[in-house]
């Protein structure tokens, strides 16, 4: 059996990461005071919501991130990957905790729901944790994750704006000038999060690569009014459909993962049908901007490992950094040969939008800030050893690539920047050798106290 | 329209305001009856987006 939500919350509180908050808190408030918590954050009691409870900043550090995956910190991208290698079909069950309470008909109002306000500019209060199911008649089941923005009691916004697999099925719905039919599962596991936030071929079913990290197939329930499946496990499921309008309803602003609020959007509209939830429901805020970075960060870190892997360069260790919001950037040390490198810097340099690689020898460990900056200070001529490729694929929420002066539509570039910060070749290995204490192991400080 | 969604158009007319500035307003409002009538101004159609992401009533509306 897959693990789910409740599991990772007991994780959580097993390793002093999950704060409880006894006194009852404002959905208005519950992202500032999931801000200044350094751990994960639950809301025992939410004012006017008597029914709910609240918890969020679920995998907002590495640490949590490697406690909700099972695997050491250091090793989210190898587990991710070891997972999507072996994918394992989901199952259908015909009970679930996620239809224990279900709302039809007059029911269905968004407002039962303690959504929270989140950001200063967002355009409304959003529900940001979100695993969106969808299908189309020729590519089959589809599982991704779009913001949502409460507009009316039965009606949110969706940005579906960005390039998916979900926007090719509206269009395609919208040429036939039909809805889409979706159920959104809220409170799921993380690695239902992770299988929908990486990018599988289309005909590739992302709950087959949950069960894959999950080593067990992810148990779903048919929903009571869309012909889809939903995690069985999920607190609370929304079904309904995107109406044929196009992108023509506004959306956003909204905080982006980049940590900048973005700008009003063009999008369509979600008509919730059915809600159902459980008996109990914990409901999931997805804080941002840390929280969702941290889920970007097993699948881009997977990416460059592979893509070091096709060009024949040996990875030791990688990582994408929070401050690169899990997504620009990506430090790789390696087991270098001569030239490699400038090979690793152009292939982290080709995953996604990455704008910025810095590649360093085995003997640094590049979780330690000391240690990559020794390397690119005593490893690296800005004349030799720095690479910079323009006009590179880019995304427009970065601000850097001016995407305002951009036509309407007009897609965004970017200069990419890498960094050798490999031992220079022709420079012996040896004038690295780092200083070592006379007598380091022959005293104990301990024994002088 | 309930008493609240007609005070929120009108805080709207003339003056474009961030949800948050609306939100921010009426904290004495429980969340469910403030998202409530901010529902019914939303299903009456009649608001705009200024460039800053701000509402404001689209033109030749009108409030009580």
């Amino acid at each position: 059996m897959s693990r789910g939500f409740r599991d990772v919350l007991s994780r959580l509180t097993d390793a002093g990461e999950l704060l409880h908050v006894p006194k009852a808190v404002d959905p208005r408030h519950l992202s500032a005071l999931m801000a200044q918590a350094p751990q994960a954050t639950f809301f025992e009691q939410i004012a006017g919501y008597p029914d709910w409870r609240a918890v969020g900043a679920l995998v907002s550090t590495r640490r949590r991130l490697a406690l909700a995956m099972g695997c050491a910190e250091d090793a989210v991208a190898t587990r991710f990957e070891q997972g999507i290698r072996r994918p394992i079909e989901p199952c259908v069950v015909e009970r679930a905790p996620c239809q224990e309470v279900v709302w039809t008909g007059d029911e269905v109002d968004l407002t039962r729901l303690p959504i929270p306000m989140m950001h200063v500019k967002d355009g409304g209060p959003y529900i940001s944790a979100t695993l969106v199911v969808s299908k189309d008649p020729e590519y089959g089941r589809n599982v991704g994750s779009y913001r949502m923005m409460y507009r009316t009691p039965t009606e949110t916004g969706i940005d579906l704006v960005s390039s998916s697999d979900m926007r090719v099925y509206y269009q395609r719905a919208l040429d036939q000038g039909r809805p889409l039919e979706i159920a959104v599962a809220i409170g799921v596991h993380p690695f239902e999060l992770l299988a929908a936030s990486y990018k599988a071929p289309i005909a590739e079913d992302e709950f087959a690569v949950a069960g894959g990290l999950h080593g067990a197939p992810v148990e779903l329930v048919r929903c009571r009014t869309v012909d889809l499946e939903v995690p069985a496990h999920a607190e609370l499921v929304l079904e309904g459909e995107l109406l044929p309008i196009g992108w023509t309803a506004d959306e956003g602003p909204f905080g982006e993962f980049s940590h900048i609020t973005g700008e009003v959007k063009w999008n369509p509209i979600f008509r919730v049908r059915a809600i159902t939830h459980r008996r109990d429901p914990i409901f999931y805020v997805l804080q941002m901007p840390w929280e969702n970075d941290w889920l970007a960060a097993p699948v881009i870190e997977a990416a460059g490992l592979q893509a070091l892997r096709i060009a024949s360069v040996e990875p030791v260790a990688i990582r994408a950094p929070v401050g690169g919001c899990c997504y620009w950037t990506l430090v790789a040390s390696i087991k270098k040969r001569p030239g490699e490198g400038m090979n690793a810097l152009l292939a982290l340099l080709s995953v996604a939008e990455v704008k910025l690689a810095i590649v360093t020898d085995d003997d640094i460990d590049i979780y330690d800030p000391d240690q990559l900056d020794w390397a690119m200070t005593f490893r690296v001529q800005a004349d030799q050893d720095v690479l910079i490729v323009q006009k590179a694929r880019g995304k427009h929420i970065d601000p850097s690539v001016r995407a305002g002066m951009l036509g309407k539509g007009g897609l965004a570039t970017t200069a990419k920047l890498g960094i050798d910060a490999t031992i220079p070749e022709g420079v012996p290995r040896s004038h690295y050798e780092r200083l070592r204490y006379f007598a380091k192991d022959a005293v104990r400080l301990e024994d002088y106290r | 329209m309930s008493p609240l969604a007609q005070a929120l158009m009108a805080e709207l007319s003339g003056h474009p305001r961030h949800f948050g500035e609306l939100v921010e307003a009426h904290m004495d409002t429980s969340w469910r009856d403030f998202l409530r009538a901010w529902g019914e101004v939303r299903a009456a159609d009649v608001l705009a987006r200024d460039d800053a992401g701000r509402y404001l009533l689209r033109a030749g509306v009108t409030t009580v």
